[in-house]
């Protein structure tokens, strides 16, 4: 391990970490690019290094999130058995897919996370309740209550249609193990949309999911040798400082401008991505 | 409300278990890189390569962890279908070390 290739991975991942926690977002979705992209390091090995940041990020946030109350743990542990078997499923693909398959793959990620931060996250309601008793989530008691403490009183929720939600988590879960992120981005969505969780709910649930679907590709890529520790060492522990440092920024700062700063630098490494899956280097013979 | 009170319990300890050893396994893995620049004399990078594995393994071992802690949980509160699901991820989670290995 050189000293000099150590500490800029640390800067590195510090810097992609705040970046992502100050979106509201895993660090993953810029260390990535930033280590591909400028550290020419190869995405395999990229990957696998940032799932143990994902991980290390993900563990590391999860008390407040539980101390709050807003995290439903039966809906988390029975959509985990869709997101570790994707996940799964993701290492195995993991070797056989081209270089230029993941880079496309992570462009596309990163242009639904801008498109994301675009349209806000609406609360889905209105329906009138129609419960059939025997489906999924009265079976299981996955309904449940959170206390919202701007009503002052706790609110109950109903649970909806699990067997998509496990088809969607499924395939989170194998983005997830492919391309090394949390793919929060990609678990959110699908707790709004198909199982109709209020939105903070779901994202207390999904970061509380993130660390188990990650450490599932996780265990893989470390039992098959995957995970270089000089790589994943600095760039977890940097992910992790990273963390705290865009949660003071997340605090301190918002807005509409910001937003679309945001979705600029996104689009902007998705078109970086895109070149390179075609084998075009702009910026990669900087560094 | 036996339920409520058992399920605020255990969102306050695995809170606790996951913030303490990610903060662990992070100190382990930075011992393993300060450890070389501050004795460069020693052939020590054998040792601090092992130590931040170790470090990484830890990091790797939390969720797990997290998911056996809801296992005695729901065994404790008698909770047959949700033991078996936390039964189930931890099989799969076996399986991928398992074919890791495998195809190492």
């Amino acid at each position: 391990m050189h000293v000099g290739s150590v500490v800029w991975l640390l800067l590195v991942s510090i810097g992609a970490s705040a970046l992502g926690g100050a979106l509201g977002m895993a660090s993953g979705i810029f260390l990535v690019p930033l280590l591909t992209l400028f550290g020419r390091v190869d995405i395999h090995a990229a990957v696998a290094a940032s799932i143990v940041s994902v991980i290390a990020c993900s563990c590391g946030s999860a008390a407040p999130f539980l101390r709050s109350g807003l995290t439903n743990i039966r809906v988390a542990i029975v959509l985990e058995v869709a997101t570790t078997l994707g996940a799964l499923t993701g290492v195995l693909l993991a070797g056989t897919l081209s270089t230029q398959f993941l880079f496309g793959l992570f462009a596309a990620v990163l242009l639904v996370s801008a498109s994301q931060m675009m349209t806000r996250r609406r609360e889905i309601s209105g329906e009138p309740d129609v419960f059939n008793p025997r489906d999924w989530a009265t079976v299981l008691r996955l309904h449940s209550s959170y206390p919202d403490h701007a009503l002052g009183r706790d609110v109950f929720y109903h649970v909806r249609r699990v067997p998509l939600g496990l088809a969607l988590m499924y395939g989170a879960g194998l983005i997830s193990a492919l391309l090394g992120i949390g793919s929060g981005v990609l678990k959110i969505p699908a707790m709004d949309t198909a199982l109709h969780l209020p939105i903070k709910v779901s994202t207390a649930t999904s970061n509380f999911m993130i660390g188990v679907t990650a450490a599932a590709s996780g265990v893989a890529y470390f039992a098959r040798g995957d995970i270089d520790p000089a790589i994943a060492g600095p760039v977890a522990l940097g992910s992790v400082v990273g963390a705290l440092l865009g949660a003071r920024f997340l605090m301190a700062m918002s807005g509409e401008k910001l937003r679309l700063f945001f979705v600029v630098v996104l689009v902007a490494v998705a078109v970086q991505m895109l070149l390179s899956a075609l084998g075009i280097h702009l910026l990669g013979h900087l560094a | 409300m036996n339920t409520g009170l058992a399920r605020s319990q255990l969102d306050r300890l695995l809170g606790k278990v996951l913030h303490r050893g990610t903060r662990l396994g992070s100190s382990i893995i930075a011992l393993g890189l300060v450890l070389p620049m501050t004795w460069p004399g020693i052939s020590s990078t054998m040792i601090c390569t092992r130590i931040v594995t170790a470090g990484i393994a830890l990091l790797i071992a939390l969720p797990i962890l997290r998911v056996i802690l809801m296992l005695i949980v729901f065994v404790r509160e008698r909770e047959l279908r949700f033991s078996v699901i936390a039964l189930l991820v931890l099989a799969i989670i076996l399986a991928g070390s398992v074919l890791g290995i495998a195809s190492a």
